[in-house]
């Protein structure tokens, strides 16, 4: 589903965020990818998105060299991958419901099909009667279940989070990280990008831990701190 | 992907109520430059066509010798009126001289009394087509016989090199406003989009093309322009109006006409030029932030 070959990203002349990493993730799995600050994680991220390009290596997702990609095709592209924020990342004028309605108009999609889709969805991440709200008058926890409704509503193959419970307190995290679960129960794939060490413990799932660029750890049912 | 619209005019309406100042500021930005451009078009206009008035008034009178032959008067005539450069020809006769004299100084008339009519001699009015022309006229008339000739040839010099310096003035300066207008209008669409380059940014990252991003600002743009562009073209063309009745009731000897100014072609020109600001300022400023 996503593959990274021998990837290096190198800022500017000599500040490597990568060094040489080879991942794959297979279709269905849900990842942690854990490592402090800096350690390379949302620059992983931003390759997958396409929002950067590798120094050199190859990445492919959903079958596809991103090399390959031309700039116009882009959206495309990431209207594949559905993609949730640190820091929730909606748009201020519009209301909950618009916001997720926004990802469908974003692909031509007919309004009598997001006016099915968008209530529905927004049940499905427990926000049902916020529908008409504006993100200013949500609490951080019910902003970070509109950015995953959004994220989802195209139903795509991939999710991507980056740090999705790092601005939420952790009772909140809890409720964050099992819809991220129910979400790759219905057979979508599913990365979060992390250093939420509980979140990480609790879960059990595989976790690739990266350490100034480099995968130092990668492990199937891991946790957070495990000794290699 | 199906073109539509509906959402875009949805989002562009919206987007310019919650940005209600910026767009007043776009739309008041945009009125005052084509407030000024329209100014400057209408003063030209005038001015071209006041100095066009005064060219028709410049005219150059040739004398016939002292009793020419009635046959060789209209033999010169026919060949004057033959002339190209030559817009009309007045024959006076030397009877004619003496009235108009007279009526000149009718306050003084012990100046004509006892004056002979063969005193004064007989003429051709020439009104020239243009007024720069008046050389070459000059010069035809005295290959053709003509000794004493009449016209106010520095007059004429002046007056067509001020013409020249005057229309080419303005049209310079009415460019170079043009290109001050571009950069406020498109500086003040580009704030506005500043203040929401986060929201594009976010537009981008869920996956919506550029063209898709793009078309509400441009929409925006378009609006803002013509509402802006309309008001000040309407102000211009109804002041104008107001302008040249005031000058025909006030000054009357000051030849202005509505009939300089074609007032569909100005309305059409303003608007077109806002709208054109609106849309390529918002288009080219959008575009800068569509990187991502």
């Amino acid at each position: 589903m996503i593959n990274f070959d021998n990837v290096s990203k190198v800022y500017g002349n000599d500040s490597i965020a990568l060094d040489h990493v080879d991942l794959t993730i297979d279709p269905g799995e849900f990842v942690f990818l854990v490592g402090a600050s800096g350690s390379g994680k949302s620059t992983m991220v931003r390759l997958i998105l396409k929002e950067l390009e590798p120094s050199s290596g190859t990445i492919t997702v959903n079958g596809v060299r991103l090399s390959s990609i031309p700039h116009r095709a882009v959206p495309r592209h990431r209207r594949a991958i559905g993609c949730v924020f640190q820091d929730f990342k909606l748009l201020p004028n519009k209301t909950a419901a618009e916001n997720v309605a926004y990802a469908m108009e974003v692909t031509g999609q007919k309004r009598r099909a997001i006016r099915v889709k968008v209530p529905q969805i927004l049940d499905l991440v427990g926000l049902g009667e916020q529908a008409d709200k504006y993100p200013g008058q949500l609490s951080g926890g019910e902003q970070q279940r509109v950015s995953i409704a959004r994220a989802f509503v195209g139903q795509p193959p991939i999710l991507i989070a980056d740090e999705p419970t790092g601005n939420l307190d952790p009772d909140t995290s809890v409720g964050i990280m099992q819809l991220l679960h129910r979400i790759n129960r219905i057979g979508t794939t599913v990365l979060v990008a992390t250093h939420d060490r509980e979140m990480v413990d609790v879960m059990r799932k595989r976790v690739v831990a990266l350490k100034d660029g480099r995968v130092v750890r990668d492990m199937v049912r891991g946790g957070y701190a495990n000794e290699v | 992907m199906r073109f539509n619209l509906g959402f875009f005019l949805r989002e562009a309406a919206k987007n310019m109520r919650l940005n209600a100042l910026m767009s007043i500021t776009a739309v008041t930005t945009t009125a005052v430059c084509v407030l000024i451009l329209g100014v400057g078009l209408l003063f030209s206009a005038h001015v071209e066509s006041l100095i066009r008035q005064v060219g028709k008034d410049v005219a150059i009178t040739a004398f016939f010798p002292e009793n020419a032959p009635r046959e060789q008067v209209d033999e010169a005539r026919a060949k004057v009126e033959g002339y190209p450069e030559v817009a009309e020809v007045t024959y006076i006769s030397e009877a004619e001289a003496l009235n108009r004299f007279k009526e000149t100084f009718s306050e003084q008339p012990n100046i004509y009394e006892g004056m002979d009519p063969g005193v004064l001699p007989a003429s051709l009015e020439i009104r020239l087509a243009e007024p720069g022309a008046s050389d070459t006229v000059a010069e035809r008339l005295r290959s053709d016989g003509f000794e004493g000739l009449n016209y106010p040839q520095q007059a004429i010099n002046r007056l067509d090199q001020v013409t020249g310096y005057v229309v080419w003035g303005l049209r310079a300066a009415t460019v170079l406003f043009l290109v001050a207008s571009v950069l406020l209008i498109s500086n003040a669409i580009r704030i506005s989009i500043f203040a929401r380059r986060k929201e594009i940014e976010v537009m981008k990252l869920v996956g919506a093309s550029d063209s898709f991003v793009r078309t509400p600002f441009v929409l925006e743009g378009l609006v803002q322009g013509l509402v802006g562009a309309t008001l000040a073209a309407l102000l211009v063309v109804w002041g104008n109006a107001i302008f040249v009745e005031w000058v025909q009731n006030q000054i009357p000897f000051i030849p202005i006409s509505s009939a300089a100014v074609n007032t569909l072609f100005v309305l059409v020109l303003l608007i077109a030029v806002g709208v054109l600001i609106g849309v390529l300022g918002s288009f080219l400023s959008v575009r800068r932030f569509l990187r991502v």
